[in-house]
């Protein structure tokens, strides 16, 4: 009797979560889906209203977006900068924090403090200085100056957040190796870095967007040769008008690595993330 | 050749972990250290294996200084309290690390961690990850790891104190028969007196950094040197007499509650033992106190304050004038609130240091 009193309201439970998740599900799926759909639409389906759910997909948006805006030369730009400063952000940072998680540094809390506090400056105070040395090192305009940008800003998460990573590992398995035979590197490279990898990817996807999102500096540091992506997308706001469908198919073109990267980095991601919230 | 420590010392900023430790360990020999959590006994084992560095002194093993040498070109093997295992290898990479690591040709690795998965019994786990056997067999993997590549020393920290008890009592044994049998020279690590008796050759108890006593396991037991040793190794403990030395007149003037019966043995070790104020302790082991009836010649007389029945014996804890020990005899008759006679047998009284 109780048993199938509980065990109803157990289902009754189950549904809501159900219906709890899909509304959440709908709610942050919601844009993505506008976004696609306008970016199919032609502008008068666009500026139709109410909105239209049945129409003529077009790719005219893209179309436009790779001949009239360059995408192709952005997307170019874009990758080559976000990976490089990634791949430079990682192994520097994880390198950093292995030190500082492992070795007796001398003011050890300092040094790390002090790799935040790059984090700390608003953006925009650096910019100005950044352009004068990018003026100076003739390196303005180039991809150089934002894989420098972005590696520098991705490195205090990298360093913060690889180093709890790396403390998190017991000693002991370290210790091992190295009696084992390993000299440090050979005891890092063995052994370390493979059951870092969960950490690796989950920093390694968060640096990536923040670089690949990255629009203020790259708008400020760039002006025709090394222009990424986000300043492209923005370009389809006109003083007079905002061109939906060219922006909405940049918005989509930006999407997709990120989305990607994310399916393909799904099985460490979730370990990961949780990493630290599951002990055992 | 085995190991030699020189005065060697550990500072951590004020605090002295190890404090000038000096030991030869014999080639072959296994050697236990022993103590409370915090007396320097795993410090000392990371200094011999190169994990940690001494501030001061020496390391030899095999007569080579390695003070300063890095762990892997020391040719030990070692042994953790959480295993160490590679969490992301199986149990035969596990065992195979150490052989990889050092570029032995395949078939001969292969070799080599078959016949030593056979020998600890856990040949049939090769596929395994750590994460999918239990915890004994946990250990024996990382025995096997350590000894898959015949170190010249074998180093272990608290190896059974994550098991249970029984498992550990078998373990036990048989990390001595393996050990004895491959003629490795073991240091072993743990607090825990019961491993220490059972498996050492000899014994190295230690307290707040230094080894108060370094003798085999029944010497310690017989004649534990200071409070400390005397306290600690023994269960239940022996019992410590307060007793007092005068140096002036050169005699033990008095030893409670026993006066009579013990001065003339221990009179003329005493001043060796007493500190600077001439105080001591008598030490007797508990087995090693006889009841007999109230009154009896020699006997101090004592009132039963508890009675512990344990089977093959019963611990019989007496007070005697206001001092409490306990006596270990056969099944007894005394019963709680009997007046008692306790007598010390012949020749079993020790002298013991204060710490």
């Amino acid at each position: 009797m109780s048993s199938s009193i509980t065990r109803r309201g157990s289902i009754l439970s189950g549904i809501g979560y159900y219906a709890l998740a899909l509304m959440a599900t709908a709610f942050f799926a919601f844009p993505i889906v506008w976004m696609t759909l306008s970016s199919l639409k032609s502008d008068a389906d666009i500026s139709a209203y109410p909105p239209r759910w049945v129409f003529a997909p077009t790719l005219e948006s893209y179309r436009k977006l790779f001949t009239e805006l360059n995408a192709m030369d952005a997307l170019i730009n874009s990758a080559f900068i976000v990976c490089l400063a990634t791949l430079f952000a990682m192994i520097a940072g994880t390198l950093a924090a292995y030190g500082l998680a492992r070795f007796d540094v001398k003011n050890k809390n300092f040094i790390a403090f002090e790799v935040l506090s790059i984090r700390m400056l608003p953006p925009m105070v650096s910019v100005i200085p950044l352009f004068i040395i990018a003026k100076q090192l003739g390196i303005f305009d180039t991809p150089w100056l934002l894989i420098a940008v972005y590696t520098l800003n991705g490195l205090p998460f990298v360093v913060w957040v690889m180093r709890v990573f790396i403390q998190e590992i017991p000693q002991s398995i370290e210790e091992a190796a190295l009696i084992d035979g390993c000299s440090r590197f050979e005891c890092f490279w063995r052994v370390t870095l493979p059951l870092l990898l969960p950490g690796l990817a989950a920093t390694m996807v968060i640096i990536f967007m923040f670089a690949w999102n990255e629009f203020l500096l790259a708008s400020i540091l760039t002006s025709s040769e090394a222009r990424t992506l986000p300043v492209i997308a923005a370009s389809s706001i006109k003083a007079k008008a905002i061109s939906w469908g060219l922006g909405s198919a940049a918005g989509v073109l930006m999407s997709l690595p990120i989305v990607v990267l994310v399916l393909l980095m799904q099985k460490y991601l979730v370990r990961g993330l949780t990493l630290g919230a599951v002990k055992g | 050749m085995g190991i030699e420590v020189r005065s060697v010392y550990k500072r951590f900023g004020a605090f002295t972990a190890v404090n000038g430790v000096s030991v030869d360990i014999k080639d072959g020999e296994f050697f236990v250290m022993l103590g409370p959590s915090g007396c320097g006994k795993t410090t000392t084992l990371r200094m011999i294996a190169g994990l940690e560095l001494p501030s001061d002194g020496q390391i030899k093993i095999n007569g080579r200084d390695v003070t300063y040498e890095e762990p892997r070109h020391r040719d030990i093997a070692m042994a953790f309290q959480d295993y160490g295992l590679y969490p992301h290898l199986s149990v035969f990479q596990n065992i195979e690390f150490p052989l990889k690591v050092r570029k032995i040709a395949e078939g001969e690795r292969r070799k080599k961690v078959h016949a030593t998965a056979e020998k600890l019994g856990i040949a049939e786990y090769l596929n395994r990850k750590p994460a999918q056997i239990s915890g004994g067999q946990r250990q024996r993997v990382s025995l096997a790891r350590a000894l898959v590549r015949n170190p010249r020393v074998f180093l272990m920290d608290e190896p059974l104190s994550n098991l249970d008890a029984k498992l550990r009592a078998t373990m036990r044994t048989e990390i001595k028969k393996l050990v004895t049998s491959l003629g490795i020279t073991t240091v072993y690590v743990t607090h825990d007196q019961i491993e220490a008796m059972s498996m050492a050759d000899r014994i190295a108890v230690m307290r707040k950094g230094d080894m108060v006593q370094v003798a085999t396991p029944l010497e310690i037991y017989d004649r534990p040197r200071t409070e400390f040793v005397a306290d600690f190794i023994g269960s239940p403990p022996m019992n410590l007499f307060p007793a007092h030395f005068d140096r002036k007149k050169g005699l033990a003037a008095s030893v409670q509650p026993f006066a009579d019966s013990l001065s003339g043995e221990v009179a003329d070790k005493a001043s060796s033992f007493a500190d600077a104020q001439g105080q001591f302790f008598v030490g007797v082991r508990p087995e090693h106190l006889l009841i007999v009836g109230d009154g009896a010649e020699g006997a101090a007389s004592a009132s039963v304050d508890f009675v512990e029945p344990l089977g093959q014996t019963t611990n019989v804890y007496v007070d005697c004038g206001g001092h409490k020990f306990i006596v270990v005899t056969d099944r007894t008759e005394a019963r709680v609130g009997d007046v008692v006679g306790v007598l010390v047998a012949p020749g079993k009284s020790r002298l013991v240091a204060p710490n």
